[in-house]
């Protein structure tokens, strides 16, 4: 087991020695940060005190909206629902110019912690064989499926590094430019045409752990492809390809039953906690059996690959 | 060297796609002993030194590492070699000092004591914390030894280990290897294009030619074999000379320079042709013999093919 950490110390050291890695990080702050100045400046005026009339004017025109539209019914239902729910239940909407509020944007980061995990696992096995590394690399008392073992798990923990930054940073921003307040607001959802009501906190481990997910998907898919190919522009090129175009191509294709089983239809799991279903008859458990599927897959292929492979580069 | 031997070869077989690479190469190599590689290009020196260290899978026969077999064993067989597999690669964003930190922690019982002598040793000490990116190829070379020896290992494969030395360091690198040999009892096993290298630095050596092994012999024996050797006569009158000594040596076989001829002949026939020369009454001004050199010896093993 020391071993083992040993190793993981190694890939932490290969990953955060390297400047490209480490702007990455800066980035991500900084757009964060960005995103606070831009919400302080923004011209939106607080929550008015008679936000009962306001959510109920909403209402009224999204009611009109819902004729017009078809296509958005679904959408505007939801927020129709909420609205009602807010006004029965006396919950007042979180003023956008706080610190709950702000921290609840931060999950959109995720965006940028895919495309960064995705560079770091696509170099992670494709660099060692451009850099004429894995020569050295492999011919230690350590078996090849451990220093993979040790490579995966130090691209999770940098994606997982990423994620702590993002919460906590935006956590702190927040607190800088709106106050520390952190009230025990409350969270509405929407399923099953029934409204929930969630603690905050427990939303926002919620909505994380769903942005994780295609997180932990793509990142072990560009980990596989930097391992078939040994090839760390194509990896990194056609996981961020499959992430940006995955989701709408699916969405394109809904129509088609087959596409239940496609990755991408099953990686937002919000779909079945606040909205609804992509394609009828898809449920929390046939997703999450699709995604371990893919899973499992992405993993036993590397592992094999990089297993048998005689290293000749 | 009567002990046993720490590296054997057995019929290693190796073939990539419908290729033969390797067709069989069986030997022993020894503790205390500088074992070279010799062939030209593509002849599967590399291959062979890949599969010693378990980059690559045998596709027959067995490789034994001390009586560990690399395959099977891979763990105990690997804990006793140190290599550099062709050029020494090293982690360039990262100080000297922190790529050998990074293969200490793959091995059992590396100590900053050991680190730090294993620098001394290479003379790397002025520049270890330094990034390898501003290292020359020859200090890379030598970080590429330390890594190597970092675990002291009873077999160090060294492929190509005087590329990118300058004179004196190749004349260093070469002290250094005979002496973790003679006194450490080390296997160095070393690959070369550098034939006059591998005379001055191997106690034997193995020749390969298209994956197949064409002999293993010490150097001594290996300059000074073959019972032929090339033997000038200075002459008078060419012509003459050679019609002299047609009934000994066939015309073909001989060449005809300007006053002198010459040709391969063994030992016994030398006295005899000048003795010959002398009856026919050709002038004999000197007659020189023709020591072959290691390159020599390998062109005409190999088939005079390219080396480098």
């Amino acid at each position: 087991m020391s071993n083992f950490i040993g190793l993981i110390r190694n890939e932490n050291m290969k990953i955060y020695r390297r400047m490209g890695n480490l702007i990455m990080i800066v980035l991500l702050i900084g757009f964060i940060g960005l995103t606070g100045i831009l919400t302080k400046t923004d011209k939106t005026k607080p929550v008015s005190d008679n936000w009962k009339q306001e959510l109920k004017a909403e209402n009224a025109s999204m009611q009109k909206e819902i004729k017009k539209e078809p296509m958005m019914k679904s959408h505007y239902e939801r927020n129709i629902a909420i609205n009602e729910y807010r006004v029965t239940h006396d919950i007042k909407p979180m003023d956008a110019k706080s610190q709950w509020s702000f921290i609840g944007e931060s999950p959109d980061a995720i965006q940028f912690i895919l495309i960064f995990t995705i560079i770091v696992a696509g170099g992670m096995v494709a660099s060692e064989f451009s850099w004429g590394t894995i020569k050295l690399l492999l011919i230690r008392p350590v078996s090849r499926s451990t220093i993979l073992a040790s490579k995966y798990v130090s691209t999770l923990l940098y994606a997982l590094l990423l994620i702590v930054i993002t919460f906590v940073f935006s956590w702190l921003w927040g607190g800088i430019l709106f106050g520390f307040e952190l009230g025990p607001e409350t969270h509405l959802s929407y399923a099953d045409g029934k409204v929930i009501e969630e603690n905050m906190i427990g939303h926002m481990w919620k909505e994380y752990g769903f942005a994780s997910i295609l997180l932990l998907m793509m990142a072990t898919f560009a980990f596989m492809m930097s391992t078939i190919f040994r090839n760390s522009s194509l990896a990194i090129g056609f996981s961020i390809f499959l992430s940006m175009s995955g989701t709408v191509a699916v969405q394109l294709l809904s129509k088609y039953d087959w596409v239940k089983y496609v990755l991408f239809a099953n990686v937002d799991l919000k779909q079945y906690f606040d909205g609804t279903p992509f394609i009828k008859g898809m449920t929390l458990n046939f997703s999450l059996a699709v995604l371990a599927v893919y899973f499992v897959l992405f993993v036993a292929l590397s592992w094999l690959v990089f297993k048998k492979r005689d290293v000749a580069a | 060297m009567s002990q046993k031997p720490l590296v054997e070869l057995k019929d290693v077989k190796k073939r990539i796609g419908k290729k033969d690479i390797i067709h069989g190469l069986t030997f022993d190599i020894y503790g205390g002993e500088v074992f070279g590689l010799l062939g030209p290009n593509g002849a599967g020196k590399t291959t062979t030194i890949r599969m010693m260290v378990g980059l690559m899978s045998l596709s027959s026969g067995q490789i034994l590492i001390k009586g560990k077999n690399i395959e099977s064993q891979y763990k105990q067989a690997v804990s006793e070699v140190g290599a550099i597999v062709e050029n020494p690669e090293m982690y360039k964003f990262l100080t000297g000092y922190q790529n050998l930190i990074h293969y200490s922690r793959m091995v059992k019982g590396v100590s900053k004591g050991r680190i730090a002598e294993v620098i001394e040793l290479v003379g790397l000490t002025n520049r270890i914390h330094e990034k390898v990116k501003t290292y020359s190829l020859g200090m890379r070379q030598r970080l590429g030894l330390a890594q190597a020896l970092l675990h002291s290992p009873s077999v160090l494969i060294l492929d190509e280990p005087t590329n990118g030395l300058d004179p004196a360091g190749i004349r260093e690198i070469r002290y250094y290897l005979r002496q973790l040999a003679e006194k450490e009892g080390i296997a160095v096993i070393v690959s070369s294009h550098l034939l006059s290298e591998m005379e001055l630095m191997c106690d034997r050596i193995a020749i390969i030619q298209n994956g197949k092994l064409i002999g293993v012999q010490s150097t001594k024996e290996f300059v000074e074999s073959g019972t032929e050797r090339k033997v000038r006569f200075l002459v008078d009158e060419v012509a003459a000379a050679r019609h002299a000594v047609s009934h000994h040596i066939k015309a073909e076989r001989m060449t005809l320079g300007n006053g002198f001829i010459e040709a391969e002949m063994e030992r016994e026939l030398i006295p005899e042709v000048t003795a010959t020369l002398v009856v026919e009454g050709v002038k004999v001004y000197g007659i020189s013999t023709e020591t072959k050199t290691l390159e020599d010896k390998f062109l005409e093993v190999t088939g005079g093919k390219e080396i480098v």
